[in-house]
């Protein structure tokens, strides 16, 4: 690059691509007073090594790295979803007998609440109240009947009329409770927010689920009547 | 200019260097109203982005809020924010920052410039079009490709004719030795039309079949961040610490292997984003692993970026640009082993489908790279527009707003989704999904007080901008506009 | 590191590599596997995912346009553990099964999603088959699920003066949420599209590559 000596050459023309004469340039210089002058040179790098340790540390990642794959990639199929490749574990402990009010109110939860409120207290218009219910407290017949294989039409409720759809909980629908699942869901219902009725058995229900058989649709509030 | 130095000052051998500034400064004025902009555009964008922002975080605890609007559902609205943040703030300030250090580092003018002022308007066009398709309902339902199909094609060809000018002008650098901050953004401006041009083939004009696409939705969303913001920050970090301090980078073996590892392992890790659902287990494993992995570059570049920083701590202080640029850093330290960590399947196993993840994802998007970009504006523009910065005031209100205010966003929403993961974790005793829903409130809350801190930040740093835009060039400012100024630092050229 | 076309290479190569590993081989891999195709169950005789029905379809555009992924998942977990067992998805009656690959074949577009802001609808339509409950939801989350913050969406609802007999598809609306007299709110043919989408989730078959369904 030329010296910068040669001044006022001006700015602006084509010969400021060259850069060599830019330099020279009196009205740029003043520019690159203001602003750039304080300005430090262009970055470097120096060349301090890489500390050993690090090199340890590294590689001991992709030793890990490496054993863990060979551990969670279900030998590399493509139809290996989990690590364990659906590895179904038997429960060492043999079965516990389950609270029917602890399993109750966790199936309660999950599958009741949203319609029928975590309160029992159902939403008005739309979803009858269990709270304080002559269905609930009543015969475990009915509600036995109304699980297993839902209810659809009007139902009077505390003087109130609902019409609405319960879907089926029993074996054969969606949900696929059992007799136990069904006996602890009820029992729950039938002894919280106050009511006070007695525990539903799973031999009970297991009894009503033989006597009814098969049945293809749900039951209407009038059917059930002779269940009272 | 009647007051200005001679000549023979500016050559005089005591002055460093001018020939060397004389040139930076012939660089600088040919990306200029390149970079103006798209700096320009991109604090406009930061501006709707949070309002955007502001309206979905309070949608969050009181969702009757503006909720009679079909294109002001929560849905829409928060959709919007991203968009505009990514694609009309963070793109724009990156593109403009990218080309001025490309520019510079390469010791080149930027040639026909002109080109890239249309692709600059058509691409700014396709974000407000863009926008106003997602808030009308017709965006793409991917998960950072929401744009509607008719304005893709023209961001796509706006952004290639930018990456391709990127390269273009790395081709033609003068001088034997490319700058660490040239690979990572040589890196960045080619990555990223591959992986939009693909994901926008595999995902919106011939979906591919069932969960491949959720795999090219990740492989592409985590990559934009981790491939194209991601090298464009530490790209400015590595410029302008060494710069600003006036010292060398801690060590060239460092850098080299720091964007080795962060090329090979961050393409793979965005599988993360998946683990445990309905993809094969190898490839799960395989993210997971490259998460792990991502430990090194990030280790490699923390010791170059801190350790150049170390013993200077009062210049950082001092400076606008390197305190939020450091700040930066450091969070991309912070951010990062976070990330490693929550990619391990016993961690994943609570922050996933949290609000854990979206804190991490601010942390990332906003207190590294956004902050970056914050930095280099407050360096670029003096530069630019030899001007300097009208109030340190402002600069400070800035700071402290968007630094306290994010800090806030991430802690708030990492105990939130922690607690919120546990809970979900714990059926037994809670059972009811409304229940945990309910407890994330509080800290949805704190998160818009955070955002609302973040705003205020963001005012002050637009009318900075405004008003530096539009002040008179007076001869008298010969020194930077900083925080404190130490008696070292008053710098006459005189 | 000077030598430009090399460390061009180095770029292009890694790029390479990531979506070649990550989305191709997947794809062959799964379609050779056969895992891009329904299944003919010879017990029930259904073709297992079964094709999504038009309401669905339609419905699942609606899901889409309201930007639901972002709050809703659509994926109930693999166990984690490689010992194996239940997943906590599972537990949490999120579905019966954890989902594989060729649950989401005859989706189109999929919604994995990765938040639960609100819980996961993989089988919401198992969970909650009720059409009422789901109108009422989506006109107000407060109705049904009080303190939740999910938006209202009135706007998939009409509010209009009842002419004649009221409609039968009127929401039972009562208390503070009950229209003016005289007047019913009807769903629009959107909203009825989007519950039928909603209903038609749920993963209530078997498939040889996934864990059994749990009782």
């Amino acid at each position: 690059m030329s010296a910068p000596s040669t001044p006022s050459h001006p700015a602006g023309k084509a010969s400021t691509h060259q850069l060599e004469q830019a330099a020279a340039s009196d009205a740029s210089i003043t520019a690159i007073h203001q602003t750039l002058l304080r300005e430090k040179p262009e970055p470097t790098e120096g060349f301090s090594p890489i500390p050993i340790f690090l090199l340890f540390v590294f590689s001991a990642l992709i030793f890990v790295g490496g054993v863990y794959i060979a551990h969670y990639a279900g030998d590399f199929e493509p139809m290996a979803f989990d690590p364990s490749r659906g590895k179904q574990v038997a429960s060492a402990e043999p079965a516990k007998p389950v609270d029917p009010m602890v399993l109750g109110g966790r199936l309660f939860n999950q599958n009741c609440a949203a319609c029928h409120q975590v309160t029992g207290q159902g939403v008005p218009g739309s979803f009858p109240p269990l709270a304080g219910s002559e269905w609930v407290m009543g015969s475990e017949e009915r509600l036995v009947r109304i699980l297993l294989h839902g209810l659809s039409g009007p139902i009077e409720v505390e003087g109130k009329t609902y019409n609405g759809a319960m879907p089926a909980f029993g074996p054969k629908s969606g949900y696929r409770f059992n007799e136990q699942k069904i006996a602890a869901v009820l029992t729950y219902v039938r002894n919280s927010w106050g009511n006070t009725a007695p525990a539903v058995t799973p031999e009970k229900v297991k009894e009503i689920m033989a006597a009814v058989g098969d049945r293809p649709g749900p039951w209407t509030a009038a059917e059930l009547d002779p269940f009272k | 200019m009647s007051s200005a130095p001679s000549l023979a000052a500016a050559i005089d051998p005591r002055t460093k260097m001018p020939q060397e500034r004389a040139e930076l400064h012939q660089i600088d004025e040919s990306t200029r109203v390149l970079a103006l902009i798209f700096l320009g555009t991109s604090a406009v964008w930061l501006l709707v982005g949070t309002i955007f922002a502001l309206i979905a975080s309070w949608k969050l605890h009181n969702p009757e809020f503006l909720s009679t609007q079909e294109w002001l559902t929560f849905g829409r609205v928060r959709t919007a924010h991203l968009n505009t943040v990514i694609y009309g703030w963070a793109t724009n300030a990156g593109i403009g920052v990218s080309f001025w250090l490309m520019a510079r580092l390469s010791r080149t003018l930027l040639r026909h410039a002109g080109i890239l002022y249309v692709s600059g308007a058509a691409w700014n066009l396709a974000v407000i079009v863009g926008t106003f398709g997602i808030l009308r309902g017709d965006g793409q339902p991917v998960e950072w490709l929401e744009f509607p199909r008719y304005v893709t094609p023209l961001l796509f060809v706006s952004y290639a004719l930018i990456g391709v000018w990127g390269i273009i002008t790395f081709r033609f650098r003068r001088g034997e030795h490319t700058y660490v901050s040239q690979w990572y953004l040589l890196a960045a401006l080619f990555w990223f039309p591959w992986l939009y041009s693909i994901a926008q083939i595999m995902l919106v004009f011939a979906p591919t079949v069932g969960v491949i696409q959720a795999l090219t939705n990740w492989w592409f969303a985590h990559n934009v961040l981790g491939l194209w913001f991601t090298p464009i920050g530490i790209a400015a970090s590595y410029y302008f610490i060494p710069k600003v301090l006036g010292k060398p980078i801690h060590s060239y073996h460092l850098s080299v292997v720091g964007f080795w590892a962060l090329a090979f392992f961050y393409n793979w890790a965005g599988v993360h984003h998946l683990i445990g659902g309905p993809i094969p287990v190898w490839v799960q494993s395989a993210g997971i692993v490259a998460s792990l992995m991502m430990v090194i570059p990030v280790i490699v570049t923390a010791i170059n970026h801190h350790l150049t920083v170390i013993g200077s701590f009062q210049q950082v202080w001092n400076s606008p640009t390197l305190r939020f640029i450091v700040f930066g850093a450091m969070n991309y330290t912070l951010a990062s082993l976070l990330g490693s960590a929550m990619a391990l399947r016993s961690v994943n196993s609570v922050t996933h489908f949290t609000h854990f993840t979206v804190g991490h994802a601010h942390h990332g998007m906003y207190s590294f790279f956004t902050m970056v970009m914050f930095g280099s504006i407050y360096y670029m523009l003096p530069r630019l527009l030899r001007k300097e910065w009208p109030s340190a005031f402002l600069i400070n209100v800035h700071f402290w707003g968007t630094a306290a205010g994010i800090t806030l966003y991430v802690v708030a929403l990492s105990i939130g989704g922690w607690i919120q993961g546990m809970q979900m974790n714990d059926v037994k005793n809670y059972p009811d999904f409304l229940q945990i829903m309910v407890a994330t409130k509080p800290w949805l809350f704190a998160r818009t007080i955070a955002g609302l801190m973040i705003a205020v930040g963001h005012i002050a740093f637009v009318v900075s901008f405004v008003w530096i835009l539009i002040k008179k060039r007076t001869v008298e400012e010969t020194s930077p506009t900083l925080f404190n100024t130490p008696p070292t630092l008053s710098l006459k050229t005189s | 590191m000077n030598n430009g076309p090399l460390l061009f290479l180095g770029i292009f190569f890694t790029i390479a590599f990531s979506w070649s590993g990550i989305v191709l081989t997947n794809l062959v891999q799964q379609t050779e596997a056969g895992a891009t195709q329904p299944l003919f169950d010879k017990d029930t005789e259904k073709v297992v995912p079964a094709p999504m029905t038009g309401d669905a379809k339609q419905g699942q555009q609606v899901y889409a346009e309201l930007g639901c992924v972002y709050c809703h998942s659509q994926q109930v977990r693999n166990s984690l553990s490689r010992d194996g067992g239940t997943s906590v998805d599972v537990e949490r009656n999120y579905g019966r099964r954890p989902n594989v690959a060729r649950d989401y074949i005859q989706d189109g577009r999929i919604f994995l999603g990765t938040m639960r802001t609100g819980p996961d609808l993989r089988n919401v339509g198992q969970r909650l088959p009720s059409v009422d409950w789901h109108m009422q939801h989506l006109y107000n989350p407060q109705i049904t699920s009080k303190d939740s913050i999910m938006p209202p969406f009135p706007f998939l609802f009409e509010e209009r003066e009842i002419v004649g007999e009221p409609s039968p598809k009127a929401l039972r609306l009562t208390g503070d949420w009950a229209p003016p007299p005289g007047y019913e709110v009807v769903p629009t043919a959107r909203a009825e599209a989007l519950v039928a989408y909603l209903l038609s989730l749920r993963t209530d078959y078997d498939l040889p590559e996934a864990p059994k369904s749990v009782e």
